[in-house]
């Protein structure tokens, strides 16, 4: 058997750092937690135990040890620092456990013919570990206990071969095995400091004055418990967020925060081979008093939700795409009021294989196109007053009703090659909304036109032909007589022909110019 | 004699291919299907910008000639884009005459008044030929009021034909006037009247010669051409409606075109031809 644990030292304080080694490693950080007049600091990084910071210190003292940087604990950037280790041991091992906040050990039995040695094991494990943004400590183990101590107690990597685990774990101190209060107290009276000392007393003697609890903990001093992980299934929501410090107005510091939340989320899909084709992001804002009263909500709530969901037609891993897409949906339609709390959830899709040919026809690059559909949107409007899209591919609708047609984002199934029409199609030119007319009727056939401010005499006339639907619903009901016809334009285009469509609504009796043959 | 090479030297060492002449080759053409205006142009050139001219009133077959070119760009499958600054398309009309709508992508600006349809389209063709992987890229302004169009400055057409010429899609624009060339060439236009005389009668008009101003002429007396943004300028006349009376119907239109002006074949200046269009019915 063996075991792999990494550990991450100060582990709130390198999350609440959001992953920057460089500044873990030089800057004094600490991380307070506790109510506004009480924050008390719950962990602190080297630097700042050497500036003189401790835990349970005050916001105060901390301040009092120079220039110390503060933080507020974040939960949910904890969460999201605790994924990216499983997400570490998940590329060694399919079995895991999620241990502790920080700590995650992944059983590696089996895998040294595929990943080489204990050590290379724990090298591989160690610059992921840095490639995500944490300073680790790696200790590979014949038992997971005796792994995790190791992590917990030494520095950078630790492999310990398998019997040798008591004189590995000897020079710990009994703090890594977190014994319960009032033993720690009894062992400290004692003189018990180092798992050495403690492995070294008799069973029966420590049993009888300690209980089973003290054999438990002699046993892991000596390395020598064996026990079933509790597995950790990889998240498979994909969820990043981010609390701000202080709210942000504007989008551009805003695109900062996504396109970090971005970057990590496209990095863990990327791991498992996944793609992404719904993105959510949900915004926190900090709405003012005012705002307050003006959205009727309750005087205690201070913050308010603000969604927005992208749907790509093709799952796509490329962060800077996703990026441009939300700033161009927000720049559309700009949060209400400042950002307090990012959080984007995105569901994995697989992706989707494309060979390329070289004698394949030019095409849009489907990233790319979706950004541009996007810019299209900002520019035209994203629908019109009837819910159609303004940009995108027309699909026709199963319905005789005249112009009824939708707009997909995406183009639909490519057809099978239809065959060309022998003869060139007249085309006709919709005017959208069809345009009043006023038609003067000679011996039942329409004589001269009215629209647009020009009354235009009717040279020749086909029709009516007379088309009715949707008679089972009133609201929808159309009932129309549509005619052709040739206008005379005497003043401009003498000799000219305009080919008209027009249409009599049976309903209201009113006339309209449907559009012009072109 | 000596400074002007060391002029030329010195530029040429810093701007390297700045006083080489730029050359042109022969431009891919994109048919349209319509074997008449093949027969004249070759097609539509790629890397050109295009313009197809009509009177907005009158029925003149563009918009027949603009979905023939996107029924044989999309079966070649490429993918076309339309920006429709009227909303006007009628997708009915596109899938009659072959056009595979899974490989159009229609861009349809808001019906505004005044200027902003027009803004709208730029803005919009700007994005879509920034994108690329377009054969065909269409800008329709047909029934864009041509005051308005007359305020583009000549700049932003020279930018998208410079723009197109360095990817292989062909931009054509329908509009009520070949806007894409200078005022003194516009002036030279040649009216739908006198088209329909120039076919009855050839040679009886040049087309809007007298109108040619004194700098022009002295232009193309040189054998300089008119300054154009344009490949090729296609000026649609009008039609003539053809009608069965007896089974009261209409059955279809006999349109005619003249080629204003072509970089791609000389000379064609004063071609001209007719194409027959029917409905769906006929």
């Amino acid at each position: 058997m063996l075991f792999g644990c990494i550990s991450v030292p100060d582990f709130a304080v390198q999350a609440a750092l959001e992953g920057s080694i460089a500044s873990f490693l030089t800057e004094p950080a600490a991380v307070l937690e506790g109510p506004d007049s009480m924050l008390k600091v719950i962990a602190c990084n080297e630097p700042a135990r050497a500036a003189g910071v401790s835990i349970g210190m005050t916001r105060l003292q901390a301040e009092s040890c120079g220039a110390v940087r503060l933080e507020q604990r974040a939960i949910e950037q904890e969460e999201s620092a605790q994924e990216a280790l499983l997400a570490c041991a998940y590329k060694f091992s399919p079995r895991m456990e999620s241990t502790a906040p920080g700590t995650v050990i992944a059983d590696l039995s089996g895998s040294s013919r595929l990943l080489g040695s204990a050590e290379e094991i724990g090298a591989a494990l160690l610059r992921e570990a840095e490639a995500a943004g944490y300073v680790a400590n790696v200790a590979i183990a014949a038992n997971p206990d005796a792994a995790l101590h190791a992590a917990r107690g030494l520095k950078g990597l630790t492999v310990i071969v398998a019997g040798e685990e008591a004189q590995a774990l000897a020079s710990l101190p009994v703090a890594v095995l977190e014994p319960p209060e009032e033993i720690s107290e009894i062992l400290f009276h004692w003189g018990i400091s180092d798992l050495r000392a403690l492995a070294a007393l008799p069973e029966i003697a420590l049993t009888e004055r300690l209980g089973q609890e003290g054999l438990r903990l002699q046993r892991l001093a000596k390395g020598a418990t064996q026990r079933e992980l509790l597995p950790a299934e990889p998240p498979l929501t994909f969820r990043e967020s981010m609390e701000l410090e202080e709210p942000v107005e504007l989008l551009e510091p805003l695109a900062f925060v996504l396109n970090r939340l971005l970057e990590e989320a496209m990095r863990r899909l990327r791991e498992r081979s996944l793609a992404t084709d719904h993105l959510e992001l949900k915004l926190t804002l900090e709405l003012h008093p005012e705002q307050q009263l003006r959205a009727d909500g309750p005087a205690s709530t201070v913050t308010s939700q603000f969604q927005k969901t992208l749907k790509l037609p093709v799952p796509s891993q490329d962060a800077k795409v996703l990026l441009k897409l939300l700033q161009i949906e927000l720049s559309a339609s700009p949060p209400p009021a400042p950002v307090k709390n990012v959080a984007i959830e995105v569901l994995p899709a697989r992706l989707r294989p494309v060979q390329a040919g070289l004698f394949q026809p030019l095409a849009p690059e489907p990233a790319k196109l979706e950004i541009t559909l996007a810019r299209l949107r900002a520019a035209v409007g994203a629908e019109d007053d009837q819910g159609r899209g303004r940009v995108g591919f027309a699909q026709p609708v199963d319905s005789h009703r005249p112009d009824s047609f939708t707009v997909l984002p995406s183009g639909p199934a490519a057809n099978a090659k239809a065959a060309l029409p022998e003869t060139s199609q007249l085309a006709l030119r919709r005017f959208r909304p069809p345009l009043p007319a006023r038609v003067e009727m000679r011996a039942g056939r329409p004589a001269a036109i009215s629209f647009e401010h020009t009354r235009n005499p009717i040279v020749r006339t086909a029709g009516p032909w007379r088309t009715s639907g949707a008679w089972w619903d009133s609201s929808r009901e159309w009932q129309r007589d549509e005619w052709d016809l040739e206008l005379n334009f005497e003043l401009n285009f003498a000799g000219e022909a305009g080919l008209y469509r027009v249409f009599q609504d049976l309903r209201t009796g009113e006339w309209f110019v449907e559009g012009m043959y072109d | 004699m000596t400074r002007l090479c060391l002029v030329r030297s010195y530029v040429e060492t810093r701007l390297p291919g700045a006083l080489s002449p730029h050359l042109r080759s022969e431009p891919e053409m994109l048919q349209t299907g319509i074997a008449a205006l093949d027969r004249l142009t070759g097609g539509i050139p790629r890397r050109g910008l295009t313009q197809i001219c009509a009177p907005p009133q009158i029925s003149s077959g563009r918009t027949t000639l603009l979905l023939s070119l996107m029924a044989q760009v999309t079966r070649a499958e490429e993918f076309c884009a339309l920006v429709d600054a009227s909303d006007c398309f009628d997708p009915a009309s596109a899938g009659a005459a072959g056009v595979d709508m899974s490989r159009l992508l229609w861009v349809r600006c808001q019906r505004m008044r005044g200027i902003k349809p027009l803004e709208q389209a730029f803005r919009a063709a700007d994005i879509v030929v920034q994108n690329g992987g377009f054969g065909l890229i269409a800008v329709d302004l047909g029934n864009i009021d041509e005051r308005w169009v007359r305020k583009t400055p000549l700049s932003t057409w020279f930018r998208f034909a410079r723009v197109i010429e360095k990817m292989p899609a062909a931009l054509v624009f329908l509009l009520s006037y070949p806007a894409a060339l200078p005022q003194h060439a516009q002036n030279r236009r040649a009216l739908p009247s006198q088209i329909a005389q120039k076919r009855r009668n050839p040679g009886a008009l040049e087309l809007g010669a007298p109108a040619l101003p004194q700098h022009a002429q002295n232009r193309r007396a040189l054998g300089a051409p008119a300054q154009s943004c344009a490949a090729l300028t296609l000026q649609l006349a009008g039609s003539r409606g053809r009608w069965q009376e007896n089974a009261n119907l209409f059955s279809g239109v006999e349109c005619e075109f003249a080629i204003g002006r072509a970089r791609t074949r000389k000379p064609v200046q004063s071609a001209h031809g007719c194409f027959t269009a029917n409905p769906v019915w006929a």
